[in-house]
């Protein structure tokens, strides 16, 4: 039940053709072949094992496959060196992990500003452009605090700041609530859901069920390396939040 | 304890790498402190246990005949504090006595003859190595050192004193204290006129110059004042000896304390780096049971056990190593015969290594550890890879604001955030600039000092005359003539003459060399470290070592036999090195050298002269010529030259696995924020770029600290040299630094830093980061 079809090929912001991954005799991916189009809220879900962040790390070319081929915002992934994977990563792709990985170092502001920084802004249009982001998201007053003194909420919009700094075609979440209380875990809900509705074309890997319902509009279920089931979901509802709005500057 | 022993087992293999680079850590420091102990004990060990076995005078006094009696001498000599005499014996100095017969052994210009009735006296123990003690008139025993090997007493061999006295030679015999050239009957002696009355003592105390004064003063109480002409003391033979190891022994010191000093930071940085890295593993430990104390052995054991090997085969290599150093060192020393044998690394070094490392080692990870025994374990469980914040941050935000390319001002961030572990690395970048800094100055000041002695920059080709006698043909010119020849030659610019006598000093038993010139010496003189070259007449210069035996002064007279007689000489300078005196009163001294003539001349050429070629035209002035160009390079600096750099290159070794080791913690602690920087998409390079400058900056600080810190090092210990080695050094040997080359030494720093952190920054940038972006 692979969804492959019916998509305007200038939509289509990630198609991935009969991959499969190895490692050693397991295939952690096993001829997996899915496409995502533009503005499209996918979640993807499955139990420990199944095969759901390897396909994230296909994806966001943090892995190659074994087989197959893997195309993200038009470019051919196989074709692209550590160097142009890297390139790549910070033009087209955001990403929101679990556990934030901010920079302890840096403060909340400087950590947003650092992606904008990779690709050659200044260091003052990075900042302006970061506390742009970081006053859509809420947490412009908290700009000079560490990430260690923030709530985990803050922690992840600061993250996702980050990952929207460069305009990504696409923002990887991988399991964005799975470290936060129930109250930031809706926070962070109701931001994703938000950045979508303006276009912002969303992948998020979950466990958790009512992440998927709330800011996903297809889901797929892996399961032993192969989609299980591809599908639409119902009710995945949400106003948009008064904190967003143009700043995100969201690619289509 | 077997749990311990386990966890700790585990602990070193978790950490490979770091077990290894403790190792060699150790090994090199304890290869140093043995080779360095070695040494220093060579200076006196050997010596005083040879010298004590043969009952060697501590003093030999000479007395005047004519102004006091052998019973005098005696009676005086039974004084407190005396432990034992021997003497007094006639004693009479034949000047360029001959030798017939067709093995002789070389005896010198100025030959003393002693008379004694027996070899085992309690005093200056003689050990006949061949024939009997001479039994009456006309016989004689030769000093001749055990180094020589075995000598055969042959029928035709015999002394001939200039008086024409024929002495048969039925013996060898060897003295530690060198009293004397050759022993008769007390009869045959006063034969000989003898010009004095030898006496030896040994004292109760001994130790310092002081006490032997004292000890002297108190054995001639109530003698008449000028009957002592003079006195020997066995410390001058021993401080001779102690030369040789004194060449090595400053620098091997501050190598070997540099060496400790390095292996104690990397110890400290590798062991907290693990508690720190360990945080969860020391939390699951304590929670399986394991008590604060056991905690603290696994962190003790981790490191001790690598100590202990390191320590084990650096004591072995440095036996070895020292063994040689020990042999190099008094090697082609004047009277190394009594401890050339002897000398080797002395057992009691090796358990101090073994033993001392080790505890050492423990030591610096002593504090580490007892953080660790510190920490509850649940806040050790869930610290997890949390980091510290909260160090360094206004310089983040100055930084992140810069213009630098973000990788790089990331990296110079790093420092700020672990000052305890930037402050050991800053450290061991500073010990190993200093070490390259002080390392070069040593080479180029013994460069240097080779210069000064051979004169290569003022003479540029040495002819020398053939001895008819071994070497024949001899010149066929007079001295004269061949320094006219020679100033004739195109390209001379300067000529001098020169010829070494042997002579006696007046109140000494010892023979001194004396240097003859003539010619252009004002042009040609080596470089005084006092005073001014000769201008008039009974003018001399002496070498630094004769200064310092005889406690001299500018403006001093000393009396040295001439062929006229005994001649009043007042010092005027004092050179670096070469014979005990030079003097250019030709007439007067040459007649005293067994060729009576010039043994070879100097050559300065004018610019742009060839010396290769000037010199085969002077070897054709004459066939008893032979000529050499003077760019002669002496062993001592050949050898101090490769013991630098081996010294040098183990420390700069130590040095960058210091920063590796380092970085490798950093990436290690910080393996989550790169693998983090790469999915928003820094390249390889520019996370290699972020590490490397990461000690970069620590390095070039390092350069710019360590830099005058090692010339201030080569300051001290050049001089300190000098006087271990009895010589004064001229200031020239301090000035070997230019300023570009003292800049790229403060830059040597930062490479020294960037090597270390090469490797650990490309496999931090190779490595892949999805899995650790997912766990916490």
């Amino acid at each position: 039940m692979t969804n492959t079809g019916g998509y305007e090929e200038r939509d289509v912001v990630v198609r991935l053709t009969d991959v499969r991954k190895d490692f050693g005799d397991h295939a952690a991916l096993d001829g997996v072949s899915l496409t995502i189009g533009a503005g499209e809220a996918v979640a993807v879900m499955g139990p420990s094992g199944s095969g759901k962040s390897t396909l994230l790390n296909m994806v966001s070319g943090l892995d190659r496959p074994t087989g197959g081929s893997v195309v993200v915002g038009g470019e051919d992934l196989a074709r692209l060196g550590e160097k142009g994977l890297a390139l790549f990563r910070r033009r087209r792709i955001g990403m929101v992990f679990q556990f934030f990985n901010l920079l302890d170092d840096l403060p909340a502001l400087d950590n947003v500003a650092l992606s904008g920084q990779l690709v050659g802004m200044k260091a003052r249009a990075a900042r302006e452009r970061a506390l742009e982001l970081m006053d859509e998201l809420g947490i412009a007053d908290r700009r000079d605090i560490h990430p260690a003194s923030l709530s985990g909420g803050e922690r992840q919009r600061v993250a996702t700041a980050r990952a929207l700094m460069n305009r990504p075609a696409l923002l990887l979440a991988d399991e964005p609530t799975g470290a936060l209380d129930s109250r930031s875990g809706d926070q962070v809900m109701q931001l994703l859901t938000d950045l979508n509705r303006l276009g912002q074309t969303l992948l998020i890997v979950t466990h958790d069920p009512r992440l998927a319902a709330r800011c996903a509009r297809r889901v797929i279920e892996v399961a032993d390396g192969r989609i299980a089931r591809d599908g639409s979901v119902d009710g995945a509802t949400g106003t948009v939040g008064a904190g967003v709005a143009g700043a995100t500057g969201v690619a289509r | 304890m077997s749990a311990v022993w386990r966890a700790a087992r585990a602990a070193v293999r978790r950490r490979r790498f770091q077990t290894f680079v403790l190792g060699v850590v150790v090994m090199v420091s304890s290869a140093m402190a043995v080779a360095t102990l070695g040494l220093l004990a060579a200076v006196s060990g050997p010596f005083d246990r040879a010298y004590d076995a043969a009952n060697g005078a501590h003093v030999t006094a000479e007395f005047d005949g004519s102004k006091v009696t052998a019973a005098q001498i005696a009676r005086a000599a039974d004084a407190p504090g005396v432990t034992a005499v021997a003497g007094p014996y006639p004693a009479a100095v034949l000047h360029s006595p001959s030798e017939t017969g067709d093995h002789p052994i070389g005896m010198s210009g100025a030959f003393t003859v002693v008379g004694r009735d027996r070899p085992d006296t309690p005093v200056d123990t003689l050990e006949l190595g061949a024939g009997h003690w001479p039994t009456g008139p006309g016989e004689i025993v030769l000093n001749a050192p055990p180094s020589i090997g075995r000598l055969e007493i042959r029928s035709e061999h015999e002394v001939v004193t200039p008086d024409g006295v024929r002495l048969k030679v039925v013996g060898y015999a060897s003295s530690a204290g060198r009293s004397a050239g050759g022993w008769v009957t007390p009869d045959q002696a006063r034969a000989l006129h003898p010009a004095s009355l030898q006496m030896m003592y040994r004292f109760a105390d001994a130790g310092s110059d002081s006490a032997l004064k004292a000890g002297t003063a108190a054995a001639t109480r109530g003698l008449p004042p000028d009957a002592l002409t003079g006195t020997g003391s066995y410390l001058a033979l021993k401080a001779n000896l102690a030369k040789g190891p004194n060449t090595y022994v400053p620098f091997l010191t501050v190598f070997g304390v540099l060496g400790l000093i390095v292996s104690v930071l990397i110890v400290g940085n590798v062991v907290s780096g693990a508690v720190v890295a360990g945080f969860r593993h020391i939390g699951v430990l304590k929670a399986l049971g394991f008590t604060p104390n056991q905690v603290t052995a696994v962190y003790l054991v981790m490191v001790t056990v690598p100590a202990v090997i390191g320590s084990a085969l650096g004591s072995v290599i440095g036996g070895l190593v020292g063994k040689k150093l020990v042999h190099q060192a008094f090697f082609g020393i004047f009277g190394n015969e009594l401890v050339i044998d002897r000398a080797t690394v002395p057992t009691w070094v090796h358990p101090v290594v073994l033993i001392g490392m080790p505890v050492l080692v423990a030591l610096s990870a002593l504090v580490a550890a007892l953080r660790a025994r510190r920490l509850p374990a649940a806040v050790a469980i869930s610290a997890g890879g949390a980091q510290r914040t909260g160090r360094g941050l206004a310089v983040q935000r100055k930084l992140g604001g810069s213009r630098l390319p973000r990788p790089v001002s990331l990296g110079l961030g790093w420092p700020f955030t672990r000052p305890g572990r930037t402050a050991l690395t800053l450290s061991t970048v500073v010990l190993g600039v200093m070490t390259v800094t002080m390392a070069l100055g040593i080479s180029a000041s013994v460069i240097e000092f080779g210069q000064v002695r051979n004169q290569t920059d003022r003479i540029q080709v040495r002819v020398d005359l053939n001895d008819p006698e071994w070497n024949p043909p001899g010149p066929a010119h007079s001295d004269d003539q061949l320094l006219a020849l020679l100033r004739s030659l195109p390209g001379t610019a300067h000529v001098s003459a020169r010829s070494v006598v042997e002579t006696r000093l007046a109140g000494s038993p010892d023979a001194v060399r004396v240097g003859v010139e003539s010619g252009d010496t004002a042009e040609l003189h080596p470089d005084l470290v006092r005073g001014r070259w000769i201008e008039g007449p009974d003018e001399v210069v002496v070498s630094s070592g004769f200064w310092h035996r005889r406690g001299l002064s500018l403006g001093d007279t000393i009396t040295l036999d001439s062929s006229d007689g005994p001649r009043p000489q007042r010092i005027v300078g004092e050179t670096t090195d070469g014979w005990d005196v030079t003097t250019l009163d030709w007439n007067r001294f040459i007649p005293l050298s067994p060729v009576r003539r010039a043994q070879g001349f100097s050559v300065q050429l004018t610019e742009g002269t060839d010396p290769q070629a000037y010199a085969a035209a002077a070897a054709g002035t004459d066939p008893g010529l032979h000529a050499s160009v003077n760019d002669a390079s002496d062993t001592i600096e050949k050898v101090v030259i490769s013991v630098v750099s081996t010294l040098t290159l183990m420390l700069i070794t130590v040095s960058g696995l210091g920063v590796f080791n380092t970085v490798l913690l950093n990436t290690r602690e910080r393996r989550r924020n790169l693998g983090m920087l790469k999915s928003i998409g820094m390249t390889p390079r520019q996370v290699t770029a972020m590490v490397v400058t990461s000690v970069a900056a620590l390095g070039a600080v390092g350069g710019i600290i360590g830099a005058p810190l090692g010339m201030l090092a080569h300051r001290i210990i050049v001089p300190m040299t000098g006087r271990g080695t009895g010589l004064d050094l001229p200031d020239s040997l301090l000035r070997v630094w230019s300023w570009p080359a003292v800049a790229l030494l403060a830059l040597s720093g930062a490479v020294i830093a960037a090597l270390g952190a090469y490797l650990p920054a490309r496999s931090a940038a190779r490595a892949p980061v999805a899995e650790v972006l997912r766990t916490e």
